[in-house]
């Protein structure tokens, strides 16, 4: 049999902005390689051009697509400790409830890319408009509805406007509901089953040996969250579970997202009801201190590190991010070896890949 | 003959009207994503915003397609696929220039890999401002290539 190269997309409706080079016999796919690079805008070179302050929305569109609150959290974080600046309590409620009504809109985004994948197309419009209601939620916080810079150095731009709170309840309590039928409707649907399960089987050794973080390592049931083993901000304080998958294959990988919008609900009614009155912003020097500092954070994708130096200037020195997306795409080629064609945007999406974020 | 025969049907005012509405109504986009404005292009296609209610179809195929949304800011790689996929659609074909990023750079002026301004490859249509546009102002763009495509056929 001759090996046929194949390429895909990056004019595709699956891969986004990838391109995949695949190695194809007939219909099995004895390799993969990914061509990356589609959005690389130089951002880490970019952000040393850059004071800290300015750099903010420049961070946030590393992972624009729908998590740009918890992925700015590492940021601020390496900043305020390289200053030493306590940031005020409401200030830190306000940052994590962004953080996890985004993670909510980002897992359910996942989900409306799953099932176009998968070719059931109600799933691709129930979540989105439920993902919907949770962007009126952010956009009432923060006044975006997809690109926030809404938390800064030393707190949080805006308070919580009047009825916020009830609203929020009333969409949780409504979201709650609604995960019971996405599962009536997606995950325990017998087509599904068959496109997904024992699909991309991720071993727990392998997941580790290669670096995958996130969702995609917990469904492989290794039981790691930086908000559980490192707590930032104030995780500390509240009451939830890590949701892990069993087999790692590709259906775990989605049932683990729904599991953890579930979490999030939990977390987000907990600081909804404990946060406290005070301000919401401390004032921050422009100049930052001459030191190093290394942060991670678990944004919804996956853990989230940054490094940045500092030589005692408004610029940072050196910025270096190691984005979830880019340790995930790792696994890919991993994956891809010996299965047939058709099981490639599976795959793909059940790894939950954000190009932007790869390329930065 | 053929062509002479098309020539004086488009003659017709009436008849070029309706050829006019028929383009206008039907504007099907090519599924290309350049930049970070891709998830508001899945929000206008889906349930709340609906842009099929405007004859704007998101569709997989290029070839069948008359409209290119540029979400985002292009990189000097992407532009290259930009073209190639603007080249193979079939005429009459029109182009959106989604957020700053797409207008002239945006954010990222000062990039080494980032085209500044769609406009420098393709020809632009309508620009639609915004980090990224809400869905709609997106509605608002397609809205306003339509009454474009109305009045340039009218001209002819």
């Amino acid at each position: 049999m001759s090996v046929m190269k194949l390429s895909m997309g990056p004019q595709h409706p699956i891969t986004g902005h990838f391109r995949f080079i695949l190695d194809v016999d007939g219909d099995l796919v004895l390799k993969l390689e990914p061509d990356i690079g589609y959005t690389h805008r130089g951002i880490e070179k970019l952000a040393e051009k850059r004071t800290y302050l300015q750099n903010l929305p420049v961070i946030e569109r590393v992972n624009s697509y729908c998590d740009s609150a918890g992925t700015m959290l590492g940021y601020l974080e390496a900043i305020e400790e390289l200053m030493g600046l306590e940031v005020p309590e409401r200030a830190k409620y306000l940052r994590v409830i962004a953080a996890e009504l985004n993670r909510i809109a980002s897992h359910l985004y996942a989900a409306c890319l799953f099932s176009v994948a998968t070719g059931l197309e109600t799933m691709l419009m129930w979540p989105i408009n439920d993902r919907e209601l949770v962007l009126d939620l952010l956009e009432k916080l923060t006044g975006q509805r997809i690109t926030y810079t809404y938390q800064t150095i030393g707190g949080v731009r805006f308070d919580m406007p009047e009825g916020f709170k009830e609203e929020a309840l009333k969409r949780l309590d409504y979201l709650e509901k609604r995960t019971e039928d996405y599962y009536k409707m997606l995950l325990w649907n017998h087509t599904f089953h068959m496109r997904t399960k024992k699909v991309g089987i991720l071993k727990p050794s392998d997941a580790i040996k290669l670096g995958v973080v996130g969702p995609n390592l917990r469904a492989s049931g290794v039981k790691v969250d930086v908000r559980k083993d490192e707590p930032y901000e104030v995780y500390d304080k509240f009451d939830f579970s890590i949701p892990t998958g069993k087999n790692g294959d590709s259906y775990d990988r989605l049932e683990v997202r729904f599991k953890e919008v579930e979490q999030s609900i939990n977390i987000l009614r907990q600081a909804l009801k404990d946060i406290p009155k005070g301000p919401i912003k401390k004032w921050a020097p422009p100049i930052v201190p001459k030191g190093e500092a290394y942060t991670r954070v678990e944004a919804a994708r996956g853990e989230f590190g940054y490094y940045i130096v500092a030589d005692g200037t408004m610029k940072p020195y050196r910025l270096k991010m190691s984005p979830p997306s880019f340790r995930n795409l790792i696994a890919l080629p991993h994956l891809c070896k010996n299965v047939p064609l058709g099981d490639i945007p599976v795959i793909y999406i059940s790894l939950d890949l954000i190009p932007m974020d790869v390329d930065r | 003959m053929l062509e002479k025969i098309r020539k004086s049907f488009m003659n017709i005012k009436l008849l070029r009207k309706v050829f006019n509405w028929g383009r206008a109504w039907s504007l099907w986009s090519v599924h290309l994503e350049t930049g970070c404005c891709g998830p508001e292009d899945m929000a206008r296609a889906c349930a709340r915003f609906d842009t099929e209610r405007f004859g704007t179809l998101p569709f997989p195929t290029l070839r069948e397609c008359d409209l290119i949304f540029v979400t985002g800011f292009v990189t000097k790689k992407m532009a290259k696929r930009l073209k190639l996929t603007y080249e193979q659609m079939p005429e009459p074909k029109y182009v959106i220039a989604i957020g700053h990023c797409a207008i002239s750079g945006g954010l990222w002026w000062d990039s080494y890999s980032v085209v500044q301004g769609v406009d420098e490859i393709l020809p632009v249509d309508v620009y639609v401002p915004g980090c990224p546009p809400r869905p709609e102002a997106w509605i608002q763009g397609i809205r306003m290539l339509q009454e474009k495509i109305a009045k340039e056929g009218l001209k002819k």
